[in-house]
């Protein structure tokens, strides 16, 4: 870190007061105690606490729910961010041309950013209908062909849709952003060289990309872990049959709705790790990333 | 471009007007859908690429019979206090970071990053308890130190300390503010200046405070502006932290006042017009600051160098 300038405690103190005692407070002490909990047994009728060492987490990793929870976290995960990213880099590759509908594009596509989950799973949730919806005229045809309320498969895609509606619009604005700033220099030299379009994606902006591409992983791993929460919770409160019960939905209704503290405190403490490792690994995947131009 | 490229041309504004209108459409479907009126939509069976002239009727039961409009106020409070408190707080801290000699730069820069790495949403079950007595860790202190005991002794009752922040604008605002991506920008930012630009403030007479608000916040205008619309759209789309924090409808913002009245009888077809016009009105205010200022807050932001 660079050496800066100025010495003095007490102006020093008084300047990151705020935001440590907002981040000690609302944040440090709720991972605390998440782990504390993940420990401890709440008394049935309220009032303190009992030490049950590793019991909790034999309970939660025995349940099979967990696991299939777990299961269709990982599912999603893998999912949401790849098609997320594939589209948007198609898209900022096509917007990056400088073609009229270029501008835009930038503008519109971005719009889904300031649409909150739960208002795009409202919307989302009538658009999929299998009676009211755009799949309306299939089932007439073939009659249960479409149908979320019933269909685990349907109603995880329809989640995945809404998802990936709401994930494009910020990974393609970095993913522009970081190939406007390619030196036009070096695909014009590379187009006098008889490199087509395609040669220039693969050779020039592709690798000059990895930057971009990275920050937009690191992001959506973590972003679509608790981002589908609105989505789950307005299009199929989990169901048909859990099939849409992701973990943050699970630790959501274990704690809120069960009014399992203990049980959901543990998941949570085990989410935090398996965040913790995801972003340690990605850290040393950035090792490999190159960002000198 | 100094090649011909026509058949490329053609497939990537073919792929930005797929683009273009999967993004829109499902706008475009509310918006007409928003436009019948109950009666049509139940006997038109659903989603019709019609304009009808209910929107006026559809929007006005959003304004008069819905809690809607209060819970847009709340949005706007709890919204501009998250934009406020991320950006000011991460402001003020940064610039202590960059611009200060101490020894306490590097651990204070690793505890605000590590912020950004879990989001709210996964520790919403204890950030709970923690809002619902913010001073359980001053309980905590007593009991550590031996003085609720002490207390107890001479008063006669063991002191416990209860204040719930459930239900407050600040109570839903705060934990949203935790996550200090603020600090990665404007530290970006900060070590942009030239170095000797508090050397040069101090020859002038200007103190370090001095130095922030006249000097470093001006220049700062840029990232913060842009940051503060980011956070404030940020914090009107959060949707699980504010359904635990607020219980009641009053307090409630309207993205989960949305929600809710979205979560009707199962049996009825729901007033899905009306639903439609309620989701159009929930989003116009951030879908508009982000359609009118997405250059400035790209800009901002910084997102073309990491």
């Amino acid at each position: 870190m660079r050496q800066g300038f100025y010495s003095g405690g007490w102006t020093y103190t008084l300047l990151v007061a705020p935001i440590l005692i907002l981040i000690v407070i609302f944040f440090y002490i709720p991972v605390g105690l998440a782990f504390f909990w993940s420990f401890f047994l709440e008394r049935p009728f309220g009032g303190g606490s009992d030490f049950v060492g590793f019991q909790n987490y034999a309970r939660v990793l025995s349940d099979p729910e967990f696991w299939s929870a777990m299961r269709r976290t990982l599912v999603f995960m893998v999912l949401a961010p790849g098609l997320a990213i594939g589209i948007s880099l198609i898209l900022a590759l096509a917007a990056d041309r400088g073609l009229r509908l270029s501008s835009a594009a930038r503008n519109i596509i971005i719009w889904p950013k300031a649409v909150a989950g739960a208002s795009i799973g409202v919307v989302f949730v009538f658009i999929f209908d299998p009676f009211l919806g755009v799949f309306a005229p299939l089932n007439e045809a073939f009659p249960g062909v479409w149908n979320p309320r019933t269909d685990g498969n349907d109603a995880f895609a329809t989640i995945l849709v809404a998802q990936i509606w709401n994930g494009i619009p910020f990974n393609f604005i970095i993913l522009l952003s970081g190939l406007q700033a390619i030196p036009d220099t070096l695909t014009k030299a590379a187009a006098m060289d008889g490199a087509g379009p395609w040669r220039r994606i693969r050779d020039i902006q592709l690798p000059l990309l990895t930057p971009q591409l990275f920050l937009t992983f690191v992001l959506e791993f973590v972003g679509t872990i608790v981002e589908a929460f609105g989505l789950i919770d307005t299009m199929t409160q989990g169901g048909p049959g859990g099939a849409t019960t992701l973990l943050i939905y699970k630790i959501y209704v274990d704690g809120f709705k069960a009014y399992d503290l203990s049980g959901a405190a543990t998941q949570t403490a085990l989410l935090i790790l398996f965040v913790g490792i995801m972003v340690l690994l990605q850290f040393r995947l950035e090792k490999h990333v190159k960002y000198e131009r | 471009m100094i090649e011909r490229t026509r058949t490329v041309n053609v497939v990537a504004t073919g792929i930005m007007i797929a683009g273009i209108l999967f993004i829109l459409a499902p706008i475009v479907i509310a918006f007409l859908t928003a436009t019948l009126s109950y009666e049509e939509f139940v006997s038109g069976g659903g989603i019709r690429l019609r304009v009808s002239d209910h929107f006026w009727e559809n929007f006005a039961h959003v304004l008069f019979e819905t809690r809607l409009p209060a819970q847009l106020w709340n949005s706007v409070v709890i919204s501009l206090l998250v934009a406020f408190i991320k950006c000011a707080f991460a402001f003020t801290a940064t610039f202590a970071l960059v611009f200060y000699k101490s020894r306490l730069n590097t651990v204070i820069f690793a505890i605000t990053i590590v912020t950004v790495m879990l989001p709210l949403e996964l520790i919403v079950i204890t950030t709970y308890q923690v809002v619902a007595n913010v001073l359980m860790p001053i309980n905590w202190l007593l009991g550590w130190t031996g003085l609720d005991a002490l207390i107890e002794r001479l008063t006669g009752s063991r002191p416990y300390l209860e204040y719930s922040l459930l239900d407050s604008y600040i109570g839903v605002a705060a934990p949203i503010a935790t996550s200090s991506t603020s600090v990665f920008i404007y530290r970006q930012f900060f070590m942009s200046l030239p170095k000797d630009l508090p050397r040069a403030a101090t020859m002038d007479g200007a103190g370090p405070i001095r130095f922030m608000i006249d000097i470093l916040l001006p220049l700062s205008w840029t990232p913060l502006v842009a940051t503060f619309m980011f956070w404030f759209i940020g914090g009107w789309t959060a949707y699980l932290w504010p359904l635990i924090a607020a219980s009641t409808p009053d307090a409630q913002p309207a993205v989960v006042g949305l929600a809710r009245l979205a979560n009707t009888d199962p049996d009825r077809i729901p007033d899905v017009p009306m639903l439609m016009a309620g989701a159009l009105f929930v989003s116009f205010i951030p879908v508009l600051l982000i359609g009118l200022m997405q250059r400035q807050i790209v800009r901002g932001l910084n997102l073309s160098e990491k």
